[in-house]
């Protein structure tokens, strides 16, 4: 049904204007129940006053630290909905591949003393081999998993997207054991800084400051150049692009490169924040980022930066904010709980997301 | 239509009084008549022993060691008991609820199975020994320590499991007196990872430490898989414990141990991990970090295992390469002895050389074990299944490096 005949089905109906639903009564309920939770967790929180400024501050900068690392995620999660309609979910692994691929060097770079006497050298060659790495595995999933699906309207792109996502995941387990490996902790990175009176590991504002760059050239090169054009224009109407002469699989290739090389400085920060690669490592913070991209309007660009931050900071803050001041012992271990609460909730009460997605008209 | 579900109900009942009379006439094979079944072993047929334990992931030396030292205790014997070859089917639980029950209904499947050995995990065993005793096959834990496994108001579900390794009722109450009486704390910070072991080994040490007159700051909790624990840190730092206790596995503790120097507030805290990170595993997880982390764990020492004990390392060494890479093995070790010891007691053999096993008799025999000078020190089963003592120590990580494990220089004993 198109969006015209159903408003005018919609005109056609009669007004049930007070008419309320057992459905509304419960998802009204819900709102109330977390407002409640939201309010009176802050309230009793800031009464008990455990916490000082300077442990709020830590704790949104642990937010965006975390966020500016799910936005990056995000990007290549939204990048590909936006053009093919599809959610890659094996695009948390594709970033573990980069992390993992990317310890190798760091550890023989650490080894020979490189990694401590040319850091940013040392980080610039790391963080380019995790984005080719994350690139060709990228392309490599896209061609064999996705591509054969195209015109194909079916579950079967989803469920080769778990596929390859398991793929990925156990033959990393496979080819380099399941051990938890330890990343190099250079000295460079332990100190700690002062920002406006709180000092803060070193770590945190270099994480955000690469996530941030990285997310402007991104936002350049979308914008500003060609590719970046036609990519938006693929975005809007795959086939009327494909008539305007732009070459559909050439932009689809350059989308997954672009997300492919957003996971791999993800992964390498999340590594350089953790300093463990792990071949299940991608899981979580893959499915989480899923959760920024809808949070923030999947589709949307901007959205998935947005939402990236916003989760990370509620995740960081809201154990403390909102559950330790009702009373739940132990509230850090809801922190996920909390991350896909506000999945669902936006799933529920604003399907668009924060943003919501950018199209000149709404498809049907 | 009536009539049917007559005839249905009619026949259930037939099928359960038959189930229930069968069970209750139990099994005859040969010379052995059994309450639960009878396990015949044809002539020059080996006789099947299962194992689950830790084979892959993170902690994969708790495991691994462990299968080891039942592997050369099975050589002690010649590899041969009542007779007959020993096939041992060894399956990997995985240290989780999964892994256990996934490995334990593997196992059960195979009704040649008489014995299993292990898990080394509490929560693999917890839904893993139930499942292998449905089946009449009775198990032997070898590091499964939380207290539920063997309180005495469990579920019949556990009556076929034993554990050769020390009951935490006793590791969590050394822990709180050491905290209390040797580190001189009044304030005390938990954090568990939700498994049967961790969440139990910390109740009991919060429970002893306010019995000594200290306090409880902080009770927490993560996931095994959690790596952010600075918030969690933090939090704890507001209530300035002069201890924060953690004895969870390999990935969450490796990732405190990097995060807590960073956080302010935790600067005099005393930070002590648990028995699962004695472990080349822990190193490679946490580098540099481990450089001065303390843990409490039994002690493997010489002096407190059994006087065996030197012998088994040389015979690990000569087998496997490398010494022993975690601190189970003598309960392992220890474990299979008891458990070839019992079957050896119950085994029948007939004139045609077929030999019979009663499974209830074979779990009799285990929970009769008494009196007997393991290398990890003396064995002796009382009625719930626990067969060992606790000796307690304190160690610390002297190096980064996991090629420099070696337990007693690193990790060395700091007390007592």
């Amino acid at each position: 049904m198109t969006a015209e005949a159903a408003r005018q089905g919609a005109a056609a109906r009669p007004k049930r204007r007070f008419r309320i639903t057992y459905v509304d009564v419960i998802l009204w309920s819900l709102r109330l129940l977390i407002l409640v939770v939201v309010v009176g967790g802050t309230i009793g929180t800031l009464i008990k006053g455990r916490y000082t400024i300077e442990h709020w501050f830590d704790f949104v900068m642990f937010g965006l630290t975390m966020g500016g690392i799910y936005a990056l995620i995000a990007l290549g999660y939204t990048m590909v909905y936006g053009i093919l309609r599809l959610i890659n979910f094996a695009h948390g692994d594709i970033t573990m591949t980069g992390a993992f691929s990317a310890f190798f060097l760091a550890r023989h770079l650490d080894r020979t003393g490189l990694l401590d006497a040319y850091p940013l050298l040392s980080m610039l060659a790391i963080t380019a081999l995790a984005m080719v790495v994350c690139s060709v595995i990228a392309l490599a999933v896209e061609r064999i998993c996705y591509r054969p699906f195209r015109h194909v309207v079916t579950l079967a792109p989803l469920i080769c997207a778990i596929g390859a996502s398991f793929f990925l995941q156990h033959s990393f387990r496979g080819l380099f054991g399941s051990t938890i490996r330890s990343y190099p902790d250079p000295e460079w990175l332990k100190g700690k800084i002062d920002i406006a009176g709180f000092g803060i590991p070193l770590v945190q504002p270099m994480v955000i400051g690469t996530a941030l760059t990285a997310m402007l050239l991104l936002y350049l090169i979308v914008q500003k150049t060609k590719m970046g054009t036609a990519m938006r224009a693929v975005s809007e109407d795959r086939d009327a692009a494909a008539l305007m002469g732009i070459d559909v699989n050439k932009v689809i290739t350059f989308t997954f490169i672009l997300g492919g090389c957003m996971a791999g400085i993800g992964g390498v920060l999340y590594a350089m924040v953790y300093k463990q690669v792990y071949f299940f490592m991608g899981f979580l913070p893959g499915i989480k980022a899923f959760s920024a991209a809808v949070l923030g309007g999947i589709g949307n660009i901007p959205g998935a930066m947005v939402g990236g931050f916003f989760l990370g900071i509620v995740e960081s803050v809201g154990p403390a904010l909102f559950l330790d001041g009702i009373g739940i012992t132990a509230p850090y271990q809801l922190r996920d709980l909390i991350a896909f609460i506000m999945l669902i909730m936006v799933l529920i009460f604003r399907p668009q997301g924060i943003l919501g997605e950018r199209l000149a008209a709404k498809r049907a | 239509m009536k009539i049917r579900r007559l005839l249905t109900i009619a026949a259930a009942a037939l099928l359960a009084v038959g189930v229930f009379s069968a069970a209750q006439a139990g099994e005859t094979k040969g010379p052995v008549t059994d309450e639960i079944g009878v396990v015949k072993i044809p002539k020059g047929a080996p006789i099947f022993i299962g194992g689950y334990w830790t084979l892959s992931g993170p902690d994969t030396a708790l495991g691994l060691d462990q299968k080891r030292a039942v592997e050369i205790a099975f050589d002690d014997w010649g590899n041969k008991i009542a007779g007959h070859p020993i096939k041992f089917i060894a399956e990997d639980g995985q240290c989780n609820a999964e892994g256990g029950q996934t490995a334990a209904t593997k196992l059960a499947s195979n009704q040649r199975i008489v014995l299993v050995i292990g898990p080394d995990c509490s929560s693999s065993a917890t839904p893993g020994a139930p499942i292998l005793w449905k089946a009449g096959i009775p198990s032997v834990g070898t590091s499964t320590t939380a207290p539920s496994l063997t309180a005495p108001d469990r579920k019949p579900g556990y009556h076929g499991y034993i554990r050769t390794v020390y009951n935490d009722l006793a590791a969590g109450a050394a822990d709180a007196e050491y905290f209390y009486n040797q580190l001189r704390c009044r304030t005390l910070a938990t954090v568990h990872d939700g498994s049967p072991y961790a969440e139990q080994l910390v109740r009991v040490a919060e429970n002893t430490f306010k019995g000594l007159g200290g306090s409880i700051v902080a009770a927490e909790a993560v996931a095994p898989t959690d790596v952010d624990m600075r918030p969690l840190l933090t939090g704890i730092a507001t209530t300035k414990p002069c201890v924060i206790y953690f004895p969870v596995f390999v990935a969450a503790a490796a990732q405190i141990a990097r995060q807590a120097p960073e956080i302010s507030g935790l600067e005099n805290t005393h930070i002590v991990g648990g028995s699962a990170l004695m472990a080349p595993g822990f190193l490679e997880a946490a580098g540099d970090a481990a450089v001065g982390f303390v843990f409490t764990n039994p002690d493997t020492s010489t002096d407190a295992f059994g006087k065996r004990y030197p012998e088994f390392v040389e015979k690990y060494k000569k087998k496997f390469g490398e010494a022993p890479v975690q601190a189970f093995h003598a309960n392992a070790y220890d474990g299979a002895v008891v458990a070839l010891m019992a079957i050896e007691k119950v085994a029948v053999t007939d004139d045609k050389g077929n030999t019979y096993i009663g499974r209830k008799a074979l779990r009799d025999a285990l929970f009769a074990t008494e009196a007997f000078d393991g290398i990890g020190g003396a064995i002796k089963c009382n009625e719930h299944g626990d067969c060992a003592a606790f000796k307690f120590a304190v160690y610390e990580f002297t190096n980064g490096d996991p090629s420099t494990f070696k337990i007693g220089t690193n990790p060395k004993k700091i007390f007592p």
